[in-house]
Parts: C-alpha cells; sequence; structure tokens
C-alpha cells in the first residue's frame, strides 16, 4: 500500500495515494479533472492546458495538473468560477476547428472532447469564419486512419511512437491552426503495437480501420477478458454485441489496464484475435460428414473408446487449468495418454522484449503444472500404437503439414473436440464442438507464472459445450467445476492460499 | 390555479323521462328515421366509403417511414444509428459502410425496418439530426399477405416519395 497524505480539494479534506500528480491522486478517489493530453503511460506533456486547477496559497494561482505532484496540506480548487472560466475557454478554443462530425465519427460515446463539451461548454459556437479544412481519412498504416480536422493535437500518439514502440513514425507538422499529425512521406506507421494509437487518441482523429463503422460504441456490451493471442496474457475489454436476430458476436478487443502484465496496451495481432472468436466456428456435432446431436456424437464416441485398446488424448495448451485437470482425470479414468505435444505454437524469434511471446500458447505452464508430458517423441510413439486419437482443440496443422499429418492419424479413429472446422477438424471421424476462450470462466498461467480467471464473456445462441464438460461426458472422474477446483487446489502452490474465487483481477503470481 | 369547472345538466330528472315509454318512442323515431333515410337515398350514409373514398391524411399523420435523398439522388442519411438507438421498438437495423459519393464519410449499406414490429411512434424521424427519415408518405395502410414483405429495405424506403410539399410538411410542425 502507497503511502497516503491528506490534502484539500474545493475544501474538504481528502486522502490521496502520494508520489502521483494531481490528476491520478484525486482521479483516484472519484473526482475527475478534465484532460486531454496526459496520459499515466505516457506522463505530461501539458499541452492542452485543460487540467488547470487554482492553488489557494503556495505556489502559483494556477497550475497544470497533470505536472504538478500531490503534496500534504495542498489546497486544490476545481469548483471557482475562474477555474470553471478556463475550462470552458479552453475547449471553446479545442472546438473553434473541430468537423463536429459526431454523427459519422466511431469515437462518439467515447469522446473526451464529446464528454468534456457536455459538462464543462455546452454553449454554441461563435466562429463565423469557417473551420480551417485539413486532410481526412489518411491511411497511416497498421490499420489506422487519421482525420487531421479531428486532431485536438494532444500528442498522445505522438509521444506513444517515441517513447513506447521507440519508433517515431508520427510527427505534429506546421504551427497554429494549420498544425497537424503525420506520418513522414513515405514511411507510415510500421509497429506491432500501432493500434493502440486509437485508443490512446482522446478524440476521433485516429480510428482503427478494422472497427470502422462497425458498430456505434454504445450499442457494445464490454466484457473483462484475458487474450490467448500468446502466452503474455494480456488483460482485454472484449466488446460484443448480439444484433437484432443474429448471434453474440465481438466486435473489438481493447487493451484493459493490468499494471503487472501488460500495462495500458496489447499487440496489434491480439487484437484482431477476436475475428477467429467468429469465423469458421464448429457449431454442429459430425460424424463423417453427417450432422449429429451432442449426445449421439457422445454415444459413437463412447462406442468406439469402448472398442480401442489404445488411446491417446491430445490436449490444446489454450485450454484452461480446469479443463485440462478434467482430460487428465479422463486419461486416468480410460487408461489413456495424454500429450500437450504443441511444439507448433511456438514461433522461435517472433517475440519481442514487450509484450508479444515466441510461444503462442496461452497455459503452457499449467501444462507444466498439472504435469503434462508434452514432447514429440513421446506423443509420436504413443500414436503409433494406438487406435484412437481423441484430440482435445490442440491445433496438430501447427505442428505437421497436411501430408505428415495423414500419415500421422492414418487408420485411427479420430475424435475431434473442437472450438473450430479446422482442417484436422474435417479429417475426424467424429467432431464434437466446444467453447471458445471467451465463452467459458477458467483460468490460465501467463508465461511469467502469473494465475489469472477470467469469465464467460460471450453468450452464443446455441452455446457449445466446454471441454471440460465434454471429458466428463466420455467419462473423466472431475464432473464439475468445484471437483476440478479440488484437483487443482492439490497443485497450486502460491503465496497466498489458493481459491479460485477471490483471485485478483490483477492476477496471482504463483510460486 | 383554479381548475375550469362547467357544470353539466343532469338528464332522465323531469317526469316525461321517468315515465320511460316516452324516451323510447323518441329513440326509435331517430332511429327508424335514419333507417327510412338511408334505405331510399344510400348517398347519405354518415359513413366514409373506404377504400372506395380514402380519408383524407393531416400533414403530422405519422405514416409510414421513407428515407429522404439530396437533389442529386444521395441519400441524405449518414448511418449514425441516432434512428435505431432511439427506436423504443427496436424495429431499425442498419449496417454502415464507407460511403461513395462525396457527401460524408459514412453512409447506410443495409437499412431495414421491420414494419410489424414498428409502433409508428416517430420518434426515430424526431432523433434524425439530418433529416433523412421521414414518416411524411400518406401511407396509413400497410398490408400484405407474408411477414417478409413487412421488412424494408433501402430501396424500398427511398423509392417511396412524400406526399407533401416541402412547404407543407415545414408548416406541419418538422
Amino acid at each position: 500500500m502507497a503511502e497516503m497524505i491528506k490534502l484539500f480539494v474545493n475544501g474538504s479534506e481528502v486522502e490521496v495515494e502520494a508520489g502521483k500528480n494531481l490528476i491520478d491522486a484525486i482521479g483516484a478517489i472519484g473526482i475527475e479533472i478534465p484532460h486531454l493530453c496526459y496520459h499515466p503511460a505516457l506522463g505530461a506533456d501539458g499541452n492542452c492546458r485543460m487540467c488547470l486547477v487554482g492553488l489557494e496559497e503556495g505556489g502559483p494561482p494556477l497550475v497544470p495538473a497533470c505536472k504538478t505532484q500531490a503534496a500534504p496540506g495542498m489546497k486544490v480548487l476545481l469548483n471557482a468560477e475562474h477555474i470553471k472560466k478556463i475550462q470552458h475557454d479552453v475547449l471553446e478554443f479545442q472546438l473553434i476547428n473541430h468537423p463536429i462530425d459526431c454523427p459519422v465519427c466511431d469515437q462518439a460515446g467515447e469522446c473526451s472532447l464529446q464528454d468534456y463539451y457536455m459538462e464543462y461548454d455546452g454553449q454554441k459556437s461563435r466562429m463565423s469564419e469557417a473551420p480551417v479544412s485539413k486532410s481526412k481519412k489518411l491511411d497511416f498504416g497498421c490499420g489506422v486512419i487519421h482525420d487531421q480536422e479531428r486532431c485536438v493535437l494532444c500528442g498522445r500518439c505522438v509521444r506513444f511512437c517515441r517513447q513506447i514502440t521507440k519508433t517515431g513514425e508520427l510527427g505534429i507538422v506546421n504551427r497554429t491552426d494549420d498544425a497537424r499529425v503525420t506520418i513522414f512521406p513515405g514511411r507510415p506507421l510500421d509497429n506491432r503495437y500501432a493500434v493502440n494509437v486509437v485508443d490512446l487518441c482522446p478524440v476521433g482523429a485516429m480510428t482503427s480501420a478494422d472497427f470502422r463503422f462497425k458498430q456505434r460504441v454504445w450499442f457494445l456490451k464490454k466484457a473483462r477478458g484475458i487474450c490467448h493471442g500468446c502466452s503474455k496474457g494480456c488483460n482485454i475489454t472484449i466488446d460484443h454485441n448480439r444484433e437484432k436476430d443474429q448471434d453474440d458476436l465481438i466486435y473489438r478487443f481493447r487493451p484493459l489496464l493490468n499494471e503487472e502484465i501488460n500495462g495500458y496496451f496489447i499487440c496489434d495481432e491480439g487484437r484482431l484475435s477476436y475475428k477467429q472468436e467468429n469465423e469458421n466456428r464448429l457449431t454442429e456435432a459430425r460424424r463423417g460428414k453427417t450432422a449429429i446431436s451432442l449426445d449421439d456424437a457422445v454415444t459413437t464416441a463412447l462406442k468406439e473408446m469402448a472398442k480401442a485398446e489404445k488411446i491417446v488424448l491430445l490436449i490444446s495448451p489454450d485450454s484452461s487449468l480446469e479443463q485440462m485437470a478434467a482430460v487428465k482425470s479422463l486419461a486416468e479414468a480410460t487408461g489413456a495418454f495424454l500429450s500437450g505435444f504443441s511444439d507448433g505454437y511456438i514461433k522461435k524469434g517472433d517475440g519481442d522484449d514487450y509484450l508479444i511471446q515466441d510461444d503462442k500458447a496461452a497455459n503452457r505452464a499449467g501444462l507444466a503444472l498439472l504435469a503434462i508430458d508434452s514432447s514429440r517423441e513421446n506423443f509420436a510413439t504413443a500414436l503409433e500404437d494406438a487406435q484412437m486419437l481423441i484430440n482435445f482443440n490442440s491445433n496438430l496443422s501447427l505442428s505437421y503439414d497436411s501430408a505428415e499429418l495423414e500419415k500421422l492419424i492414418k487408420d485411427k479413429y479420430i475424435i475431434a473436440v473442437t472450438s473450430h472446422d479446422s482442417d484436422f477438424c474435417k479429417m475426424a471421424n467424429l467432431a464434437i464442438p466446444a467453447a471458445s476462450f471467451t465463452e467459458y470462466r477458467g483460468m490460465i498461467i501467463s508465461c511469467d507464472n502469473i494465475l489469472q480467471s477470467f469469465d464467460k464473456a460471450i453468450d452464443k445462441n446455441s452455446p457449445p459445450v466446454e471441454i471440460s464438460e465434454i471429458a466428463a461426458l466420455l467419462g473423466g472422474s472431475l464432473k464439475n467445476s468445484e471437483d476440478q477446483y479440488n484437483a487443482l487446489k492439490e497443485v497450486i502452490v502460491s503465496t497466498e492460499s489458493f481459491n479460485p474465487d477471490t483471485i485478483p483481477t490483477a492476477g496471482l503470481k504463483l510460486n | 390555479m383554479s381548475a375550469k369547472v362547467k357544470t353539466m345538466e343532469r338528464k332522465g330528472a323531469s317526469l316525461a323521462e321517468k315515465i320511460y315509454f316516452i324516451e323510447i318512442f323518441r329513440g326509435m323515431a331517430t332511429t327508424f328515421g335514419h333507417f327510412w333515410r338511408n334505405l331510399l337515398d344510400n348517398s347519405k350514409l354518415y359513413v366514409r366509403h373506404y377504400p372506395e373514398v380514402e380519408p383524407e391524411i393531416p400533414v403530422r399523420w405519422r405514416g409510414r417511414h421513407r428515407l429522404t435523398a439530396h437533389e442529386d439522388g444521395t441519400v441524405k442519411c449518414v448511418a449514425c444509428f441516432m434512428c435505431q438507438t432511439n427506436c423504443p421498438a427496436g424495429c431499425i437495423s442498419i449496417e454502415a459502410g464507407e460511403r461513395q459519393d462525396d457527401r460524408a464519410e459514412k453512409m447506410p449499406v443495409k437499412f431495414k425496418i421491420d414494419l410489424l414490429e414498428c409502433i409508428y411512434c416517430g420518434y426515430c424521424v424526431e432523433a434524425c439530426p439530418l433529416d433523412a427519415i421521414r414518416m411524411d408518405t400518406g401511407i396509413y395502410s400497410v398490408t400484405d399477405y407474408n411477414r417478409e414483405s413487412f421488412v424494408l429495405g433501402i430501396d424500398d424506403l427511398l423509392r417511396t416519395p412524400g406526399a407533401f410539399s416541402e412547404e407543407e410538411y415545414k408548416k406541419g410542425g418538422a
């Protein structure tokens, strides 16, 4: 717990954290100081002048809150008439050349300028001159579209590219009302975190080409989730919506603050991984090419399992701990060989020293924790003797090319319990649809050994069954989540006592 | 504030009315009066000969919707979704896309109104910032043989002209 200090806001005493600037310190207790250019990840810049606050006694009468450290006994004025006038006037300046095209702007609904106008300004423009016209719909590359007219020149995007990605593609050129954010000629945005500038932009100047015009943001429902794109375990907000007469679909992933893991940002690849949750899903169980019901599929699977002498189970390294425990119990109950083989998930050299990891599996640490063998040799030898392979959502096409894969599974009965209608699923004798990571509640362990839990975010019209449930139907002994937690309690060693319901949102660092 | 009070005369208290039979005969006289008049000349009927004679629709009548267009024929709608947001019945569904003409940036690719769900409240017209949706077609009777044809697409909505002149519409309070 950080050190607390006492200061006064509008005459009443409040207790805030020491060592922060006024925006963060006072913001943490629910009193908002309007600001456009300041962002906790990028530091104070002090160019927008929106956060000017008054100080009674000691120091200058007006200070930018972003650049002022909270100090004990400070008397901060937020609601005085002259402060309100400053906020009002600064906004009026900002809006002189703003096109006010909120109806067609994707930011509308989550726009700082819009919110502040309603809160602090609220008057009609007094300008009789036409606004300065600048370029619209500029393609900055990496799926970022820039509208110079909407820009308030806060420089967050410029600072992001300089400080965070250290690529420096963006800059502000010219002065006064001709100033604009732009790229160098012929050198578009070229980094793997570029779309974060869309989230950073307090107005609608930076918009995402992928999300452009897809939804108005007030229709979207927000849910917390964990990105399964790599082993980092970045926290995300899943924005989803069920359109009229349609299924619950995800429209975008946005980063969610987690100081311990991803900070304020996520990579572009993870951000776009939402598409896989919507597309190419297996929705019906299949025997060969005929669609069957889930009950029939389970009955068929049980019959075939009884016939087979040796069975190999393969579990995806993306599965939650609960699912791994459930499949492990199935392996123990049937005497099958369980493998977590997934060498193909590792892309050597793809990672960087920031967020992106080489290992594209979300829960490889979970495999190790549950002592599930994942060597290539053991999997190949076990499969050679076996008559049956049950694949729980592991993407074998990443590890083998199609010819190798065909040879590998030749003459074997293949059951694919899978969320997606993959190539492997098409080769399988029996395919059973399973829930994907936004559709179940679970726990995963990141590459930094941080245990995180996440809830079910998406509620499909016909909800697919979770892998752990299917494992239980096929004969696993862990029938419900309580059984799974009890099994997990034995293997999870942590500094605090492990309880699945009390995992902090920031995650639990395991020993 | 004093309420405006109008004292009503209570009927049925006089002796002639209390006798009752006199009133019955007076009532029958009215009924048979109508009967003979209508029987002899049915053009004097007190009812509208609908559908041969259609009612006169006032300008402010909330009829079936239409989308308005600029003079060059391009759709005024910019797909801001205000009507869909404001619709209490949830009968509007829009899909937005990149605008092909030079006006603004955004336009509706699909614009569907399910007339079976619509409650004709006119909130979509109120919400529209661009006067792109109106209920001035004067169409008060929406009938068909199957449910699918009650879902109007963008082309149907653009095709229908307004029933009134611009001046009349503006005067109507729009």
